[in-house]
């Protein structure tokens, strides 16, 4: 699973950390990072609601 | 209810309350509906699925905010120019330039440093009710806590709070006689408008020679593309700062409130079970919805469902309903405090995600947490007043009771 954030798009709303806490952290400089950059497959269900909620789209998941 | 008893501009039903038998059969028979529009408006289309409202709203390039503003009725051609100096009714990429100006005061962790004070300012709140064991909940206890929060991160003394409480009366509650003497007349909410710019202008003028941690200080320093702010783009953030920031809380406690009292049994489940709150305060969100809807307009031909929508024509999101969607939602009309999933969209999703979110969600639950320790027993004491709105669900008063408590000073040692 590869996931990708769009910094152009991130603020922290931390909509992610709260879905997705075992992939995502927002940071002190209120951006979102990945935890895992390669997390299991069990996370995927989770990892396409935070892409799906984040309300910035700033989440894509590519393959 | 038929289809053709549908009227969502009868604002004496919106003054008893939701009309989700409306929106009930508008999901099921005419999801994308025409509706005609009072006041010589040219009618729009009400659109009450959850899949509809997320599409339009992630699509901003499609579905404008800045072509009409967000309002179901029309802003005079010759005034648009003004609207369109609030975020709210800017498309990207412009939005995005403006909102980076406020967004990371608005952030979590700034927003988390901000709970134990807002505890503090709920303590005080609630201390000045505790031993009369009865007051007006909206305007003692729900109205406070945003507008104290708001007016100190903006730098408004808080002396002058009650200004900003009028103010936002009147520009939202435009169909309220309560709060605008006449609805039609576009000249009121100017002069509401100008006032209150009056008013930042003095605070800015206050902030160049004493600069704060607040809006107005950062505000009148900050720069889009090399440039500062003009004079009407700092009006707009201030008053959609000012107002955004207190409604809308406001409302939901309010709302969440009655809910509770309403639902006596999930009260009792969320006394017995505190660390529920969190899924209480989403439900709450979904249940009220204090947003019931914004405006788009759309940019090009397109189609929503198969109905075939024209360019300029406007398209309407009501939220309120796209919360009691059937198919997303398991029982949408039972009140539960433990749903749970719940993707609500009372904040909005998209561009124009409530900037506030984080931080509303933070007063809300610190002003729960207080109340049903405090006042368990909380219950109405007379008939509630509703705001005559079909854009924010909205409690006027509420005349509450509870076991009165005794001095503070004797319970804190």
């Amino acid at each position: 699973m590869k996931i990708r954030i769009d910094y152009d798009l991130c603020e922290g709303n931390a909509v992610c950390m709260k879905v997705a806490p075992e992939v995502f952290v927002v940071g002190e400089d209120d951006r979102a990072r990945l935890l895992d950059p390669n997390p299991p497959e069990s996370l995927r269900a989770k990892v396409e609601t935070a892409v799906r909620r984040c309300p910035r789209q700033a989440i894509s998941l590519e393959d | 209810m038929r289809l053709e008893d549908v009227n969502l501009y009868d604002l004496d039903r919106w003054e008893q309350g939701v009309p989700h038998d409306m929106f009930a059969v508008l999901r099921k028979e005419a999801p994308v509906y025409w509706h005609p529009e009072p006041k010589g408006g040219r009618g729009f289309w009400a659109v009450t699925k959850y899949a509809d409202v997320v599409h339009i709203s992630k699509n901003p390039r499609l579905f404008s905010s800045y072509r009409g503003g967000t309002n179901i009725f029309d802003v005079p051609e010759e005034d648009l120019h003004v609207t369109r100096n609030l975020m709210l009714n800017m498309d990207p990429p412009q939005h995005t330039k403006y909102r980076r100006l406020v967004s990371q005061g608005f952030s979590p962790r700034r927003v988390a440093a901000l709970e134990p004070h807002i505890r503090e300012l709920t303590t005080r709140i609630l201390d000045q009710v505790a031993p009369r064991g009865e007051c007006d909940f909206v305007t003692e206890i729900a109205a406070e806590l945003p507008l104290q929060v708001i007016a100190e991160l903006i730098g408004i003394p808080q002396e002058d709070r009650h200004l900003i409480f009028d103010w936002s009366n009147k520009l939202v509650g435009f169909d309220d006689p309560e709060f605008r003497q006449d609805p039609n007349n576009m000249e009121e909410g100017k002069r509401v408008a100008a006032e209150m710019w009056a008013y930042a202008h003095q605070l800015a003028e206050r902030r160049k020679r004493e600069p704060g941690d607040d809006f107005v200080s950062k505000l009148m320093h900050a720069e889009v593309e090399g440039r500062r702010l003009s004079e009407l783009e700092f009006d707009s953030f201030f008053l959609l700062l000012a107002v955004a920031g207190n409604e809308t809380t406001r409302n939901l406690i309010s709302g969440g409130m009655l809910a509770l009292i309403e639902h006596p049994e999930q009260k009792q489940k969320l006394l017995a079970h505190p660390e529920l709150l969190p899924t209480a305060v989403e439900e709450m969100l979904r249940w009220v919805t204090p947003v019931i809807c914004f405006r788009r307009t759309a940019a090009a031909d397109t189609e929503i469902r198969g109905q075939k929508i024209r360019e300029g024509d406007k398209v309407v999101m009501f939220y309120i309903s796209a919360n009691r969607d059937e198919e997303v939602f398991a029982n949408p009309d039972q009140f539960d405090v433990a749903r749970s999933p719940n993707e609500h969209i009372s904040f909005g999703i998209g561009e124009h995600y409530c900037l506030g979110a984080n931080l509303a969600r933070l007063e809300i639950r610190i002003m729960f947490e207080e109340i049903l320790r405090r006042f368990p027993d909380m219950e109405l004491a007379g008939s509630l007043r509703r705001l005559r709105s079909n854009f924010l669900s909205g409690i006027k008063s509420m005349p509450v009771r509870f076991t009165p408590e005794r001095r503070r000073t004797t319970a804190a040692h």
